[in-house]
């Protein structure tokens, strides 16, 4: 598709009418009117803020695509990552930022951040390949029958257990933070962006590319995708499916974890903070098409925009409902997703 | 099972016994759960709620099970439907002064029209289309729930008049009773009908099923449309019992209650979340007491559970009580868990390789 528009220097205007009438440019062309008159009408924070939730909302939701695609489980463990994550940086971060307070000292103020979101990626894969290790494979080895289902059942186990292991462990408290930096504020055309901001959303940019390339041209990226076409045919030209498996959960878990991290301003941790999350990696994932990674990046940002509008103009509190409404309208028009078969994933290249 | 008597000559119990869909053995367990609450230790005012509270879970994991054992389809929004059929009969009752019992049955048709509308959205889709939009509308429910206010008074909870104007819980045992014993019935005739059949072919092979002339998806839709209406039923139950209603009836949490309990049951067999209801109930209740300095404790519990039972014994209780009578060798002992007409019914389905 956007190679479509790459090529309209030729004037092929018809192969970008036909592209633009497709599901997927509909929606995108849609949503980028939504946000326009959004923007116009409520200020530009709008756009702002539907970019900076997007970006971290594509790094959560493509690792619940990429479960699902390559190890065929419906993950509603996903957000018990997020949380993970979260928890792991705040336990990492307030300590030290406390010392600091006692003995400035800039250049590990800069750096603390980083070292929390690292640790909370660090957390994220440990997570991902115990619960491969304890609770997948177990269950792989034992019955492939009605595989989906039950490794479904098996999450919703997982969460529940995850879950309240946390309130039994650290309680209810809401574990969050004002800022990581205590940097001036970013201005672009009038509008106020905090430098926390600024730096999640270069930093979800960064992974999303390093991640393409990852699965793009990397040995192990190209295993991953050759195992979601077809495990049979992966088994035999001698790639590990158990290794490639942890990997996925793995990298998929850890994604979610820096998310946490990163969010952690904004979504302060707390046993159940994962639903949220999980529920807007589920819309995306539904939305973009089961299993489309490169088509949930994108739809991260449609789901974020949705929810700034939804807050703007309901309030808050309707954030579950207004979502379900949409994807009714999206199952009845195109269960297959809006990006099902148009945008060939980074999984299908 | 050669000392199995042979179907047309039975007695009239036998025959009763056969149109409840109920072996001896069963119907003893029930005729002595019957009177439990006037057996000594059981006989005290809230060891009769935790039996209420079972009972109610009983009934709700054979409606889950219908769904979630013969068609493969987990519900996991079931406790939405149950919290459509309560706030319908509930807010009828507090608003316009409908009679709870009346209320009940009237709380059926929005549950059922939901569970169609869903499963006409979703079921003809891969099976975790449904499982998924069930819990983007038990969300969407729950949001209504707690920002109606006008309707729902939110989270501070609806006052809903009770069924009965007495203290005791007794009375209330034995309409819970009769709500399982008719939720049971029902389900079990269906999933001895032919329908049951194509049902259980759906379940287990979906291509198979659709070569032998099943239309899985017009199947699907009925079974789902039906738990679903029993499931607004029970939930009539819930809103007059407890008098109070609060948006978490339709949360989350509460159908991985009766999820737990169905896989511990067993999946498939109707019976197998109903036996373990009550037990379940009774030790979580006694977790809860215990260690009440550590609430959520309970539900650490049903996660293990889940994922233990799912690894390692998937057929659940059901499963284990197969492999035990299929070592009975005594033709009493073989009469008591076959019953009589049960038993070339179940040889009948042996021999077709479904079971």
């Amino acid at each position: 598709m956007f190679m479509a528009i790459a090529n309209s220097n030729t004037l092929n205007l018809e192969r970008v009418l036909t592209t633009l009438k497709s599901p997927a440019g509909i929606t995108i062309s849609a949503s980028i009117i939504a946000a326009v008159l959004g923007a116009i009408d409520n200020g530009f924070y709008v756009i702002v803020n539907a970019i900076v939730t997007g970006g971290m909302w594509a790094l959560v939701a493509m690792g619940l695509a990429l479960v699902f695609g390559v190890m065929n489980v419906v993950s509603f463990v996903h957000g018990e990552f997020f949380m993970i994550g979260g928890l792991t940086a705040y336990f990492t971060f307030t300590p030290f930022s406390d010392y600091l307070m006692g003995n400035p000292n800039p250049l590990f103020e800069a750096v603390l951040p980083i070292l929390a979101m690292v640790a909370s990626v660090a957390a994220g894969v440990v997570v991902g390949i115990l619960c491969e290790l304890i609770v997948f494979r177990p269950l792989r080895n034992r019955t492939r029958e009605q595989w989906v289902m039950n490794s479904f059942v098996i999450t919703l186990g997982l969460s529940t257990f995850i879950v309240n292991s946390s309130q039994f462990i650290l309680g209810t408290d809401f574990r969050g933070i004002v800022s990581y930096w205590n940097y001036p504020t970013l201005s672009f055309f009038d509008v106020y962006v905090s430098f926390d901001r600024f730096f999640v959303f270069i930093l979800a940019m960064l992974i999303l590319s390093a991640f393409w390339l990852f699965m793009r041209s990397s040995k192990f990226g190209r295993a991953i995708r050759a195992v979601s076409q077809d495990e049979t045919g992966a088994r035999m030209v001698g790639i590990n499916i158990n290794g490639i498996q942890t990997l996925t959960l793995a990298l998929s878990s850890a994604l979610a974890a820096l998310a946490g991290a990163c969010l952690l301003f904004m979504y302060p941790a707390y046993p159940t903070v994962g639903l949220g999350p999980l529920y807007n990696s589920w819309f995306i994932v539904i939305l973009a098409g089961m299993g489309n990674v490169a088509g949930a990046a994108v739809g991260a940002f449609i789901v974020a925009l949705l929810q700034v509008l939804t807050t703007v103009y309901f309030g808050e509190g309707w954030e579950y409902t207004v979502p379900a409404a949409c994807i009714i309208l999206v199952l009845i028009i195109r269960p297959s997703g809006i990006f099902g078969s148009e945008v060939r994933g980074i999984l299908n290249q | 099972m050669a000392n199995v008597q042979k179907i047309d000559n039975f007695n009239g119990f036998q025959k009763t016994l056969d149109a409840v869909c109920l072996t001896p053995l069963g119907f003893f367990g029930l005729a002595l759960l019957a009177v439990l609450p006037f057996i000594p230790p059981f006989n005290q005012e809230y060891l009769i709620r935790w039996m209420v509270v079972g009972l109610f879970m009983a009934a709700q994991a054979v409606a889950f099970d219908f769904t979630g054992g013969y068609i493969n389809i987990v519900n996991f929004g079931f406790a939405a439907f149950v919290g459509l059929g309560a706030y319908t009969s509930g807010i009828l009752a507090a608003r316009l002064g409908l009679s709870p019992w009346f209320g009940m049955f009237v709380g059926v048709l929005p549950a059922a029209l939901v569970g169609f509308l869903t499963g006409v959205l979703t079921l003809r889709l891969r099976g975790i289309f449904a499982a998924v939009m069930a819990w983007f509308i038990s969300l969407a429910f729950w949001g209504l729930a707690t920002k109606l206010v006008f309707l729902t008074e939110g989270p501070l909870g609806l006052n809903c008049p009770t069924l009965l104007q007495t203290s005791s819980n007794l009375p209330y045992f034995y309409i819970i009773f009769a709500m399982f014993m008719v939720t049971y019935i029902v389900l079990r005739r269906i999933v001895r009908s032919h329908m049951g059949l194509a049902f259980k072919a759906i379940g287990q092979n979906m291509e198979a099923a659709r070569t032998s002339g099943i239309n899985p998806t017009r199947y699907r839709i009925i079974n789902f449309t039906l738990s679903c209406a029993f499931a607004g039923w029970l939930g009539g139950f819930y809103a007059h019992y407890y008098g109070i209603l609060m948006p978490d009836v339709m949360h989350t949490a509460k159908t991985i209650e009766v999820l737990v309990v169905v896989y511990i049951g067993g999946r498939a067999s109707l019976w197998g979340g109903a036996f373990a209801a009550i037990p379940f109930v009774f030790a979580m209740e006694m977790v809860r007491s215990v260690f009440s300095q550590y609430p959520g404790l309970n539900l650490i519990f049903y996660g293990l559970f889940l994922i233990l039972i799912m690894i390692y014994y998937p057929g659940g209780a059901a499963q284990l009580y197969q492999s035990l009578i299929e070592r009975l060798k005594n033709p009493f002992f073989l009469r008591l868990v076959n019953g009589v007409i049960s038993a070339p019914a179940q040889k009948k389905i042996q021999a077709s390789g479904l079971s």
